[in-house]
């Protein structure tokens, strides 16, 4: 819940679309990428841009980009203009820090030797600085500071080998991948085709579906192909879902099909680094990730905390809405009764109304209000997917014990995060972090608790990894793939050598 | 006045001569009075199909084929038609048959034509094809066609030498435009009018349902 109050986000969803069979097409490929974009404003609700593409020889691309939620970002007018596209991509924001402008949203659109190409980016590259510099090198301008440009500007850059009148995509791609090593998932829009592409630890998710007729009996028909940030999406518009994109591969969607061009190898003995936090938070709970859904995965997770963890109580519950998962996980393991607790008004928060410190502390402008005859007389274990500052989960506290809850215990279904993320989650700064506070070794007396408790990083991994060990028993062909998780902010090992060493030194002097 | 404009009226045709006939069409000598009682003559064409219980002799069909997060699409066919010596691109047609409403034999016809079931949703009424050489009549049935449904996706047409074209509503004229410059085809006036008529229609720009709350 902490991660929503205090407003740590994924930096951002892409989503892209192909239409199959005859060009123009008759499928409205507008609806369909604005369609999918609303699946995944979860991942941003700062701004969103579609750019659509009539796939000919020389393109005409039609572009569109607006702050706020999709549905104000896009008027009536703005989806009029795209709908001749047989092609697009589609992207949503996160707010960062700083002054939003529209010059920062995705995609963008620059035109290269060969054409013009739109780029939609989901994550942060770890040496970005360097790589800024190294383009500057190149005499090329950088008008944003996002690493969204960066990387459009370096596709365009044309590699070394590559003869004059061809473009050679892959070998532009897997320069861009050998220059940095993650973090991203990429769609690449050039003339008729999408070519999505994940970075080699696979750190961000990007998966591939396939638009079928609503009608059962036609479901081999293909009609278009989509992918996404998250396969939630695919529900939304009548696609099936496909595959996922490998970590360091290169896939060429256009309205052929799907063919698979290139896979990009970490350097040896490396694992993939699937950023973990997308089980715990930030995915849409029917994802699917791995070839799991992210729903039973924080499921498990309250499993193997009540294992690790249990409590004597009367009633398991938790805060609405995105540990309640993990809080039935909990429940069914320990065999106590799960009842909510809580009743949230949506409205109050950080998209609705801020209300200021003052009114916050005088309670008035309440996102929670007591569902008392639920646990008034008992003792409850809260579960929560995060607590990271530890100020938002104090008030709960003093509310449930107000209304009469005689014990209030937290159960934590992630670990503490002590560490930055430098791949795209925007964690607070090292000293906010309460893991690394000293009031951290009573921690239950800081926030009022009865007690508290948090999944080991060892419980998490192997409450993510359980799910994926019996999918790949049955794959044999796919046993060379390892399995692996970035669990960076938890334990301060990174998947990759990070820029600058300081960034390093001040990791481990948690 | 005008009760005698009326009696008038009633009198204009009094006479019609069998000039010849054939199986399905026939040719007559109308005699009738004009307006400024002059008696003169018309060659008129008719058919012999016509039926006694309804109005017209035939329908049209304009039909619009629905399917989710698709364009809607106008069905139209494209025959040979011998008295014009070429291909030409019209709405689905019939005649209509002893005991049936123009609304059934609209179903029917776009059944046997294209294959597509079909829901009535307006007719107009009895209207003239081409009066200076016919009696004949038609009615223009609207139709729309759930194209999510399992018996309307890969239909299987009834007639062989019948072929089915689905053109996005959307842009309806220009994709006509586009047909006429690649292949030797004559457009039916109704569908090309119709056409027009969208034209002017969407010029305002229209509100898409998608984001609607």
């Amino acid at each position: 819940m902490e991660f929503e109050e205090s407003g740590i986000g994924e930096e951002c969803g892409v989503f892209g679309c192909v239409a199959a069979g005859e060009w123009p097409t008759q499928l409205e490929v507008a609806q369909v990428l604005t369609l999918g974009l609303v699946a995944l404003q979860h991942r941003g609700q700062e701004s969103a841009g579609i750019v659509t593409s009539d796939g000919a020889s020389t393109p005409t691309y039609t572009s569109h980009k607006g702050m706020g939620l999709v549905s104000s970002a896009f008027p009536p007018e703005a989806l009029l203009k795209l709908r001749y596209g047989n092609l697009g991509i589609c992207h949503t924001r996160y707010s960062t820090t700083g002054f939003s402008e529209l010059q920062n949203c995705q995609p963008f659109v620059v035109d290269t030797l060969h054409g013009k190409i739109a780029v939609a980016h989901n994550g942060e590259l770890v040496n970005s600085r360097a790589l800024r510099k190294k383009v500057m090198r190149h005499g090329v301008g950088l008008s944003t500071g996002s690493d969204s440009e960066l990387i459009t500007q370096l596709l365009a850059l044309t590699p070394p080998m590559e003869e004059l009148d061809t473009p050679d995509w892959v070998a532009r791609i897997k320069n861009l991948m050998t220059e940095t090593p993650t973090s991203y998932s990429l769609l690449v829009m050039f003339k008729d085709v999408i070519y999505a592409v994940r970075d080699p630890y696979g750190n961000r998710p990007l998966s591939i579906g396939r638009v079928v007729p609503i009608s059962k009996l036609h479901k081999e028909d293909t009609e278009g192909w989509v992918v996404s940030s998250e396969s939630c999406s695919f529900q939304s518009i009548g696609a099936k879902y496909y595959r996922e994109v490998l970590p360091g591969e290169i896939v060429q969607i256009s309205k052929h099909g799907v063919q698979s061009l290139s896979v990009v190898p970490r350097p040896e003995g490396d694992l993939p680094a699937f950023c973990i936090f997308e089980y715990v938070y930030f995915a849409r709970p029917d994802s699917i990730f791995e070839g799991q859904m992210v729903y039973t995965v924080r499921q498990r997770c309250g499993r193997q905390l009540a294992i690790e963890a249990p409590t004597d109580v009367d009633v398991v519950s938790t805060v609405p809405e995105s540990a309640t998962p993990a809080a039935l996980g909990y429940a069914q393991q320990s065999g106590l009764p799960y009842m909510e607790v809580l009743c949230k008004n949506r409205y109050v928060g950080r998209t609705f109304i801020q209300p200021n410190t003052r009114l916050r502390q005088l309670g008035v402008a309440k996102k929670f209000g007591v569902l008392t005859d639920n646990f008034a007389g008992k003792r409850v274990v809260l579960i929560d997917d995060s607590i990271v500052r530890g100020n938002t989960i104090s008030p709960i506290i003093k509310l449930l014990r107000e209304a009469g809850a005689t014990e209030v215990h937290i159960r934590v279904a992630s670990p503490p995060i002590k560490f930055p993320c430098y791949m795209g989650i925007n964690i607070p700064t090292k000293e906010e972090l309460i893991a690394n506070k000293p009031q951290f070794k009573d921690i239950a007396g800081y926030i009022g608790a009865d007690s508290v408790k948090y999944l080991t990083v060892e419980g998490l991994v192997s409450a993510v990894q359980e799910g994926i060990a019996s999918v790949q028993e049955k794959e044999d062909n796919m046993s060379s793939n390892k399995v692996g998780h970035c669990t960076a902010c938890l334990t301060g090992k990174y998947p990759v050598e990070l820029e600058c060493r300081w960034m390093v030194i001040i990791g481990a002097l948690f | 006045k005008s009760s005698q404009s009326e009696a008038t009226t009633s009198l204009f045709i009094f006479a019609f001569q069998l000039l010849a006939a054939g199986q399905w069409v026939k040719l007559e000598k109308t005699t009738y009075v004009d307006s400024a009682g002059n008696t003169r003559t018309w060659e008129t064409v008719k058919r012999t199909t016509r039926q006694t219980n309804t109005e017209a002799d035939g329908v049209g069909i304009i039909a619009l084929l629905k399917r989710t997060l698709h364009k809607d699409c106008v069905v139209m066919v494209k025959q040979f038609r011998p008295p014009l010596g070429s291909c030409t691109l019209e709405f689905p047609a019939g005649l209509i048959d002893e005991g049936e409403t123009a609304e059934v034999a609209a179903l029917r016809e776009l059944k046997e034509e294209t294959g597509y079931k079909g829901e009535v949703v307006g007719v107009t009424p009895v209207t003239c094809l081409d009066p200076g050489l016919s009696n004949c009549t038609t009615q223009i049935v609207l139709v729309n066609i759930n194209g999510d449904d399992v018996e309307n996706i890969h239909p299987t047409q009834q007639l062989e030498f019948v072929e089915v074209i689905l053109l996005p509503l959307d842009e309806f004229q220009m994709k006509i435009d586009d047909l006429l410059q690649k292949e030797k085809i004559v457009v039916d006036a109704k569908v090309y009018i119709f056409a027009m008529g969208m034209a002017q229609a969407f010029f305002k720009p229209r509100e898409l349902p998608v984001l609607k709350q």
